[in-house]
């Protein structure tokens, strides 16, 4: 069914409060109140989420919005996916519309990870399925992963120059695998260059947060 | 030192406290627990309007109980052990209260000794000076470092990284990581000999990403007792058995120990009153958890990785203040700014953060960590001169007089921020055999210093 504007507005401003609170039950509550009132989930997923979501993302870029509201948003939106849309959708074999899986950690030696928590969480609030692998990530652990998870990117950061070596070990550990076409690679960190991603061999780079976000939408097309 | 027999009781807490899974936090116990410190302290920086150094001294004092309360609800995070480390009000106080009110660093002629500083102290700031992490090519560390031993304003250096050791890529927690420990210490010394400094305090290892390169690299032959040793606090506010294993080594060994946690603007701590709460919380944390000697505390803007702009600046000014007025802790300002060597933005940027941190009680100047610390080599011993004549000329001035210089200089920088003038590299703005700098680099710093003496700052 198409939602009248006014609906939509109110859906999306209680997300947003949802998010605010951080009250995963809160949004839970909300998307099954939508599906009962005849959206299915694809239309809550693209006319709630994804707005609110491209709403936080765009104001966090702009430092109008800080990191713990970028992380309930992706606190409250995994819980309705997960909870919600997703079981139904596997009832209906339909598609989510997810812009793509990435496998995200801090490379090996380095435990900083609030500029990789930024990465994160916006790229899920643009609508990417993102794995948190946490910090000090080595090489087997995100190819693993990446496997597991069957994901289309992998991507690295490091805050430190002694970890930036491991990021090539990746690459080199997945062509040796014969694995290097199948998934993306994209680096980010702050002693990491464009150039020093191009030398080893990387498809995309950010410099910061929203830079990711685009690499990543150019290396999936979207 | 009598606060460092606390350490075993501090290991302790890391092995006891109760068990928290690390999101929850950063996503909620961190956050929640800043918000309602800042509400129930009214701590509402946008009420200091443009002013970049306040001279609101009720403020001051809130931001102080807000962050000690902000510690006592909160604690720390080990995650080794996803334990928080509690600590009640008093115990607390108690090593804040006893903490000295000087430390002694470098040895023999060389030694120097940094001391608390009020609001406005007629006294200088200690100075050091250095590219605070900035990767650097191996073929140029000895002359970097030598370039800035050889400024006689500079009372301690902290030192740069190396891009490679040995011509190898150096791996974190490797072997290649001790070597480069090593080789920090060999050059680095070799660097204040060469300058007539032998003594000189070396900020270390700033090499040594993992506990092994600390502890190897301050072994005998290494770094001295007498240089000051970093460890760090993770953001935000937590721990880990590296960084304690890095910790009880110095303890053991008697060594100087400095300390510091870099919060991010619009992080976990929120925008600039988060932020100046996470300051003050961050000194007392590590004075309670690492037993430090000196701390700093050095936020940066999550696009630009500077500390330079004006939202930043009012935070770590009124975070100085309230540790000046209300704690005996020696606390340094680290100068993270945009621009790098042969730019005039630098020097703004620096005179801007030098001037604020002298009017706001501030102990010792931590820098010019140049083009933010990430460009190679974009670091010269000139900028570390300039920072210290100004700090010096701006000792004892009054917050006023202070906050007016320092929003005529963010004036002329702020919105250049974004553009990233990098400026060049040492090789650029250096000879590389008479370690002077070139004559247009001298010539910008003669130019900007003409400028700031002509807007009333008395440099020499």
């Amino acid at each position: 069914m198409s939602i009248s504007k006014d609906m939509k507005t109110e859906y999306q401003k209680q997300l947003h409060l949802a998010i605010q609170a951080g009250s995963a039950d809160k949004g839970i509550e909300l998307a099954r109140n939508a599906l009962d009132k005849g959206l299915v989930p694809v239309e809550f997923f693209e006319e709630i989420i994804q707005p609110v979501l491209e709403d936080l993302g765009d104001r966090f870029s702009r430092l109008e919005a800080f990191l713990p509201e970028l992380m309930r948003g992706g606190m409250v939106v995994k819980a309705v996916q997960e909870k919600v849309l997703e079981p139904i959708i596997h009832e209906q074999s339909d598609e989510m519309a997810s812009r793509g899986k990435i496998i995200i950690g801090t490379c090996q030696g380095d435990i900083h990870d609030i500029g990789k928590n930024m990465v994160a969480l916006m790229l899920q609030v643009n609508g990417f399925s993102v794995v948190d692998l946490g910090t000090s990530v080595s090489s087997r652990d995100f190819i693993e992963a990446a496997k597991r998870e069957n994901a289309d990117i992998i991507a690295m950061s490091t805050l430190i120059t002694p970890s930036m070596p491991f990021m090539k070990d990746v690459i080199a550990r997945l062509d040796s695998l014969g694995l290097r076409d199948r998934f993306k690679i994209i680096t980010g960190g702050a002693p990491v260059t464009r150039e020093w991603a191009n030398e080893i061999g990387a498809d995309g780079f950010g410099e910061d947060a929203v830079e990711a976000v685009e690499a990543c939408r150019q290396l999936m097309g979207v | 030192m009598k606060q460092t027999t606390r350490l075993l009781d501090i290991l302790d807490r890391a092995e006891n406290g109760p068990i928290v899974e690390e999101s929850q936090w950063d996503m909620f116990l961190v956050p929640d627990e800043i918000e309602r410190v800042r509400s129930e302290f009214d701590i509402h920086l946008d009420d200091v309007g443009d002013s970049i150094v306040p001279q609101d001294d009720a403020l001051a004092d809130r931001l102080f109980d807000a962050g000690l309360a902000l510690a006592e609800r909160l604690g720390a995070y080990c995650v080794s052990t996803s334990r928080r480390m509690q600590f009640t009000r008093n115990e607390i106080l108690n090593p804040i209260n006893v903490a000295p009110l000087s430390i002694s660093f470098g040895e023999d002629l060389d030694q120097h000794t940094e001391h608390k500083r009020a609001i406005e102290d007629p006294a200088h700031m200690t100075i050091k000076g250095g590219g605070v992490g900035t990767p650097v090519p191996e073929d140029l560390y000895l002359l970097v470092h030598q370039s800035y031993a050889q400024e006689p304003l500079i009372d301690a250096m902290i030192n740069c990284t190396m891009e490679r050791v040995y011509g190898r890529e150096i791996r974190s927690r490797s072997p290649w990581e001790i070597l480069t420990g090593w080789h920090e210490a060999e050059l680095t010394k070799a660097a204040c000999k060469r300058a007539g400094r032998p003594g000189l305090a070396l900020g270390c290892v700033e090499n040594a990403v993992s506990d092994v390169a600390e502890l190897s690299a301050s072994s005998y032959g290494g770094f001295s007792r007498r240089d000051w040793h970093h460890v760090a606090m993770i953001s935000e506010f937590k721990t880990d058995y590296m960084l304690l294993n890095k910790l009880t080594h110095l303890v053991r060994t008697g060594s100087v120990i400095h300390s510091f946690y870099n919060t991010i603007y619009g992080g976990s701590v929120g925008g600039k009153d988060g932020m100046a709460i996470a300051i003050v919380c961050g000194c007392i944390m590590l004075q309670m958890i690492y037993m430090t000697n000196t701390h700093s505390v050095s936020p940066s803007h999550p696009f630009l990785d500077n500390d330079t702009c004006p939202e930043i600046m009012v935070a770590i000014s009124v975070a100085q203040q309230a540790l000046a007025r209300n704690s005996r802790l020696l606390t340094d300002v680290v100068i993270t700014p945009v621009g790098g060597p042969g730019t005039k933005i630098l020097l703004y940027e620096t005179a801007a953060m030098a001037i604020l941190a002298a009017a706001s009680g501030a102990c010792g100047l931590i820098g010019p960590r140049s083009a933010a610390g990430t460009v190679p080599a974009h670091v010269s011993g000139l900028e570390a001169r300039f920072m210290a004549e100004v700090a010096h000329a701006a000792a004892g001035m009054s917050r006023n007089d202070a906050d007016s210089l320092v929003r005529r200089l963010v004036a002329k920088y702020k919105d250049q921020l974004d553009k990233k003038p990098i400026g060049k590299s040492f090789p650029e703005v250096y000879d590389l055999v008479t370690l002077k700098p070139l004559p247009h680099w001298q010539a910008i710093y003669e130019e900007v210093k003409q400028e700031l003496k002509q807007m009333g700052l008395n440099l020499t």
